[in-house]
């Protein structure tokens, strides 16, 4: 192992292609699952930047925004469990937005408690936030969408499913996918959404457990007992469950899970074709160790440990890069997330694309015969 | 010097290449015998087929006909009648080449070109293919430079280590294909010295091709081959008998 790294510092020009194919296609994996990451948390927010740890919704509900009503008598369900805290009601769906001057676009309705212990409420909405929300259709926005939805800030007003709306509070950072977020009252929200909420419905029951350590119990318990009129998850689970579903679902996860194979494809290539030329270069000199009867198993093996150190220095590379990249791509309003895991799987699989190039790359080898020394 | 019993006998080996109008044969029925503590020569044209014979005798390329018979570890054996992996090892236990260009790895050094044969052949562990290395580098007047890189050497130094390479493992055999062409004569003499050292000395077989005429006065017998056909030149036989070999500390 210290001749083929001394090599690589030796010839390091010859290897860099090699290296730095590797770190593109490093690179390449861990920003495209990053922006995916990132891009789908947002259909989670509302999960991920609440305090219930018990969400109880319709059957089989596939994601936080795709909730359909589910009778208000639920409550009792969850307020019988011991352990459990006074549960609440919360309500999401999408509707149609109004603007100003004329035209419409989607929107997403969150309505929610607005005390101080409230489980629905976003954390970006403040105590003087939610005071505001108090007024009747009081609404409130984040910022980035006033363009979108016509309007240009608090005291504007609109209409949602032909209702009227007034804005009186901004918040920042809280995107949404599909429609602007548009956080109101319990209240407010009822009479929004009443097209496609009956009355004495909510999207969501919400609960906190007493003892965090009991969450899962008490879900799996609520399972057992009411198994087919109600669907109950963890928020932890319900968070992951709604983020897969738009990845899945949506061709956006294939699109960008094909452009990193392609990624890798190519760093796979640039990286064979290395190897093979650096081992080339040094044909004669390994054919005098054939003819001396090293055995050639032995090169080969030189050639693989070669392709091993260029995979790990070039994910050396590839992981500085993808987090300063991340960064330049925040500052433009893009989420990208690298969680240690995925940078985990990205090593992995950048530094098995190394060893699968210099397998490739082996074929250099065969080519070697000592007799050529003597032509 | 010599003992009578031949090492090596290469045994009306022929061998041709192309077809039709295109084809050569470089070897007719060659037959020549070769023993231990000699140092050898095969001259010729250019194109006369030395280095294919070198190259059939040393195990590298089979011959259309004939024998090449080598004295293993006290047995008489057909090195073609071998498997490949039993003339890898066989080469392996007994060969030592040299070739007309250095063909160092430029990114190792000169001890470790030499411990490189070691630990990738035999397994040796480091510590030791070290001081076996250090060792051969003293006596080719080299052990100072072990720390060099082949960009960091003169010629005669390079051809110094690669015939430090060939002669690491001990072997009974050497095989070297024009060593003294890429240098000026005066490395080649320290060369073609040493080679003779190492045969004298070591009791090795070393089988020289050149077309260098200079070299002559150091071996013990020349072959000449011309069309096909090789002749013992018995005028040169030990014509540089009379004389020592040098010590292997020549002067760098």
């Amino acid at each position: 192992m210290g001749y083929a790294l001394q090599t690589l510092f030796h010839e390091r020009q010859r290897y860099l292609p090699g290296v730095l194919a590797v770190a593109f296609s490093g690179v390449l994996i861990a920003l495209q699952c990053g922006l995916l990451i990132g891009l789908f948390s947002i259909t989670s927010l509302p999960i991920d930047h609440t305090r219930a740890d018990l969400w109880v919704g319709s059957p089989q509900v596939l994601s936080v925004d795709l909730g359909r009503p589910v009778p208000e008598k639920f409550l009792s369900r969850l307020a019988s469990i011991p352990g459990v805290e006074p549960p609440e009601f919360y309500n999401q769906a999408f509707a149609n937005w109004t603007k100003p001057n004329g035209g419409s676009d989607l929107c997403m309705v969150v309505g929610s408690r607005l005390e101080e212990d409230a489980l629905g409420a976003v954390s970006e909405l403040t105590p003087e936030l939610r005071e505001k929300l108090t007024e009747p259709n009081g609404i409130i926005i984040d910022e980035s969408e006033l363009d979108r939805l016509g309007v240009k800030g608090v005291g504007d007003t609109a209409e949602i499913n032909k209702q009227k709306v007034r804005i009186v509070g901004l918040v920042k950072d809280v995107k949404s996918l599909a429609g602007p977020y548009v956080f109101c009252s319990l209240e407010t929200s009822r009479n929004l959404i009443a097209i496609v909420l009956p009355k004495h419905h909510s999207t969501y029951i919400l609960a906190k457990c007493k003892n965090p350590a009991d969450v899962e119990r008490i879900a799996s318990e609520l399972r057992e007992l009411y198994p087919d009129d109600m669907s109950v998850f963890t928020s932890e689970k319900f968070s992951i469950r709604s983020r897969m579903h738009w990845l899945t679902k949506t061709k956006a996860g294939v699109a960008l899970g094909y452009a990193a194979l392609l990624g890798l494809l190519v760093g796979m290539v640039v990286t064979s074709q290395t190897l093979y030329a650096a081992t080339m270069a040094s044909a004669r000199e390994y054919a005098i160790l054939l003819a001396l009867g090293i055995p050639r198993w032995r090169v080969s093996w030189a050639v693989l440990v070669q392709s091993f150190w260029v995979g790990l220095f070039g994910i050396v590379v590839s992981i500085p890069t993808s987090f300063a990249l991340g960064e330049l791509a925040s500052l433009g309003g893009i989420k990208v997330r690298l969680p240690e895991w995925l940078l985990g799987g990205t090593a992995i699989i950048t530094l098995g694309m190394a060893v699968l190039s210099g397998l490739w790359a082996l074929r250099s080898v065969r080519q070697i015969e000592p007799v050529n020394l003597l032509r | 010097m010599s003992e009578d019993k031949p090492t090596m006998r290469g045994i009306h080996v022929s061998k041709s290449f192309g077809d039709g109008t295109g084809r050569t044969t470089p070897l007719r029925d060659v037959t020549l015998e070769l023993h231990r503590g000699q140092l050898a020569v095969l001259m010729g044209p250019s194109g006369s087929g030395k280095s294919t014979l070198l190259a059939i005798l040393s195990g590298l390329l089979e011959p259309d006909a004939g024998q090449v018979l080598v004295m293993d570890d006290g047995v008489e054996r057909n090195i073609w009648n071998m498997t490949r992996a039993e003339r890898e090892d066989y080469r392996l236990r007994q060969a030592g080449f040299i070739f007309q260009g250095y063909n160092l790895f430029p990114s190792l050094t000169a001890r470790q070109q030499l411990e490189i044969v070691l630990r990738w052949g035999v397994g040796t562990p480091v510590r030791e293919a070290r001081k076996r290395a250090d060792e051969i580098l003293s006596l080719l007047g080299l052990g100072n430079k072990g720390h060099m890189f082949p960009a960091q050497m003169s010629g005669g130094e390079k051809q110094r280590v690669a015939i430090g390479r060939a002669l690491i493992k001990n072997p009974k055999f050497c095989f070297a294909d024009e060593p003294t062409s890429a240098l000026d004569w005066a490395y080649g003499e320290q060369v073609i010295e040493l080679l003779r050292a190492a045969a004298h000395e070591r009791g090795a077989t070393i089988l020289v091709v050149s077309h260098d005429n200079r070299i002559l006065p150091y071996v013990d017998v020349s072959y000449h081959l011309n069309e096909g056909r090789l002749v013992m030149d018995e005028a040169t036989t030990g014509s540089h008998a009379g004389i020592e070999a040098e010590s292997w500390r020549s002067t760098p």
